[in-house]
């Protein structure tokens, strides 16, 4: 077993509960024992470092300096937006010294644990797609998809800006194909699984935002796929939930069911429908369930 | 070495588009612009395609290959011959095609011109002294600063695509280069300007730009800097503003996202009412968390104390970014942290010892 901190961060908490409640079922499964972080706020989500960039950089400072305290040397997270921002912060911290004084200074002054640069940031997505984690993924999944033809969506801030994340090609990644295949599903390509699902700007540009969410749906649906996955719960909540606004808008209803990367390899390693929480999406997941049980 | 090039070539006579493959002879050292100008010599003389000077400096060759925008003068195919690949050469995207590689700069200089690209120092007489600005304070604009406006930013901007109209990574970045520019009086205006309707707050943050800019101006984080300093300076009456005010609001109270209030926060009551039959969908799946009683984060105080202590610190707005810069410009160039032989294998030559007459 590896033990690892487990940020959460706020969907899984909130709108995305089935996320937290399908990956602490499967963690196990695939070799990862998480220490739940209890003391932490908000990444900030881009708009705190959009805001008030001081104040991102400490709140950050502050999960990261949380996480050290567990005594494991790797802070898993379960969302994109949460990975980019940890990794950004703890990038600057680690190199550069008087910053690393002063946000440790502040921190001791509010009665936080000082931070020492000694934990690293990595996505689940990346813990189960490489190395010992990828072995045990492929025993776990012994119940395998039945072929079914899942399109990967990465969404953005796993993939970029590379020399933060890097953890692949940003214009060919893989990770999510590999663990499709492990988990006896077929992967579709198509290109837009590397762009933006227009979260960020849904509530203040909606009419900009949707007309980035329809083209990996539209895409997916052309290529035959049965559902998508996705290693974010941001990605998840716009191109779940506001796929009936797409109806509105544009009058396609594409019934495209949505699952969390976590949902994808516990339906292959044969979670319980009680952990697996389908009902809490927006898009039935019926049709994928009904074909895996012929 | 062998080399082998799709390009997509571009008829605008015809109309008529189509991908032609080329193989050719090329030096190990060859760029993809020196390639390009193999072609356009020896096998087809109707290639057309924008350069100058070849150094990384002009930002005439911008375009794409395998859909990823580049400096074609940067591009070293040695790898990628050596691979037996075969790159698919394009014009860039989000601006129309003129003739194959080349297209139509305007709808770009357009958007340059709307940030008002240039000083507006407050005078139109020289003053008796010159203006002295700090190493600090130009360190602010640094990375901006670099733009050669190539495009390569703006060819996968995600907003742009979506909105033609969305001024886009370049030219916001442009508007940072002035507004942090300490000599520059004119930033409020700047910054109201950019918080319009296809400005700051329509970018949506999937950093295709701080990716693809070949030059290390970083677009998204300059974008970022317009919008912390236009909330720096109370300019925060758009929708995304008042969504990235709700974070903090959210972190520093309940430490989580108050996820069910950021509607009515950023669009208004007015507005939200609209939504109420979206919401309802939302809430009969557990998408609505209940705000009552507030899912709050144990020791939240200390997030609290936080914002209230880093307020005084003088590092509000754009500061808060660029006080990170330094560590991250150690990302591109510190590769593994090792000591490097500058004259070692595959670098300059060792120069001769040279006697006190100046001999070799």
């Amino acid at each position: 077993m590896r033990t690892v901190a487990y940020y959460k961060g706020c969907l899984a908490s909130l709108s995305a509960k089935e996320l937290d409640i399908s990956t602490q079922a499967l963690a196990p499964k695939v070799g990862l024992e998480l220490i739940e972080l209890e003391r932490v706020t908000c990444c900030g989500a881009g708009d705190i470092h959009e805001a008030e960039p001081d104040y991102y950089l400490h709140l950050n400072e502050r999960i990261l300096a949380y996480a050290e305290e567990t005594g494991s040397d790797t802070l898993m997270t379960v969302c994109n937006v949460c990975t980019l921002n940890l990794r950004q912060a703890n990038h600057q911290l680690r190199g550069d010294e008087a910053l690393l004084e002063r946000v440790n200074a502040n921190l001791e002054s509010v009665g936080a644990p000082s931070y020492s640069g000694g934990v690293d940031v990595q996505h689940f997505l990346w813990l189960v797609s490489a190395g010992d984690g990828y072995e045990l993924l492929k025993d776990a999944a012994h119940k395998g998809l039945k072929g079914l033809k899942i399109a990967p969506f990465y969404g953005c801030q796993i993939l970029r800006p590379s020399k933060l994340l890097g953890f692949e090609d940003p214009d060919r990644p893989e990770s999510l194909e590999r663990i499709i295949v492990a988990c006896g599903g077929e992967p579709i390509d198509y290109p837009a699984k590397i762009k933006c699902c227009g979260f960020p700007i849904i509530q203040a540009r909606e009419e900009v935002a949707l007309a980035e969410l329809i083209q990996p749906i539209e895409q997916a649906k052309e290529a035959g796929a049965d559902a998508m996955v996705t290693p974010c719960p941001l990605c998840h909540l716009s191109l779940d939930a506001w796929q009936s606004k797409l109806l509105k808008e544009t009058g396609r209803d594409f019934q495209m069911p949505v699952l969390h990367l976590s949902q994808l390899i516990g339906v292959a390693a044969g979670l319980e429908s009680s952990e697996l929480k389908f009902k809490r999406h927006i898009v039935s997941v019926e049709p994928v369930v009904d074909k895996l049980a012929v | 070495m062998q080399v082998a090039l799709k390009i997509w070539r571009y008829d605008p006579i015809a109309g008529e588009r189509a991908l032609r493959e080329y193989e050719f002879d090329a030096p190990e050292w060859a760029t993809l612009l020196d390639c390009l100008d193999i072609v356009k010599d020896r096998i087809d003389g109707t290639l057309a395609y924008r350069k100058s000077c070849r150094m990384m400096i002009c930002g005439s060759c911008g375009m794409r290959m395998n859909g990823a925008a580049v400096l074609a003068c940067k591009t070293r195919m040695y790898d990628i011959a050596q691979a037996g690949e075969v790159p698919v050469i394009s014009a860039m995207g989000n601006l129309p095609i003129v003739k194959d590689l080349v297209v139509d700069m305007e709808p770009f200089w357009g958007k340059i011109r709307a940030v008002t690209p240039w000083l507006e120092p407050g005078y139109t007489e020289p003053v008796e002294k010159e203006r002295v600005v700090s190493q600090e304070r130009m360190d602010v604009i640094h990375k901006e600063s670099l733009c050669i406006m190539c495009g390569c930013c703006v060819s996968e901007c995600n907003s742009m695509e979506a909105d033609p109209d969305f001024l886009g990574p370049a030219a916001l970045a442009k508007g940072m280069r002035f507004v942090g520019d300490a000599r520059d009086e004119a930033t409020v205006e700047r910054l109201q300007e950019y918080s319009n309707p296809h400005g700051i707050w329509d970018c949506t943050r999937c950093y295709f730009c701080q990716e693809r800019c070949p030059k290390g101006v970083d677009p998204r984080d300059a974008i970022a800097k317009l919008g912390a300093e236009a909330v720096r300076h109370g300019i925060d009456s758009d929708m995304g503003a008042k969504h990235a005010k709700w974070f903090v609001t959210s972190s520093k109270t309940t430490g989580w996202l108050r996820e069910t209030e950021l509607v009515p926060k950023t669009q208004g009551i007015a507005a939200s009412i609209k939504e109420v039959k979206f919401a309802m969908g939302l809430l009969t799946h557990g998408k609505v968390p209940p705000p009552v009683p507030p899912h709050v984060a144990k020791d939240v105080g200390e997030a609290r104390a936080l914002y209230d202590l880093v307020k005084t610190q003088e590092r509000a707005g754009a500061a808060g970014i660029v006080q990170g810069e330094k560590a991250l410009s150690r990302l591109e160039f510190e590769d593994d942290g090792g000591e490097r032989d500058p004259y070692g294998e595959g670098s300059f030559p060792k120069p001769l010892p040279v006697d006190k007459d100046g001999n070799e």
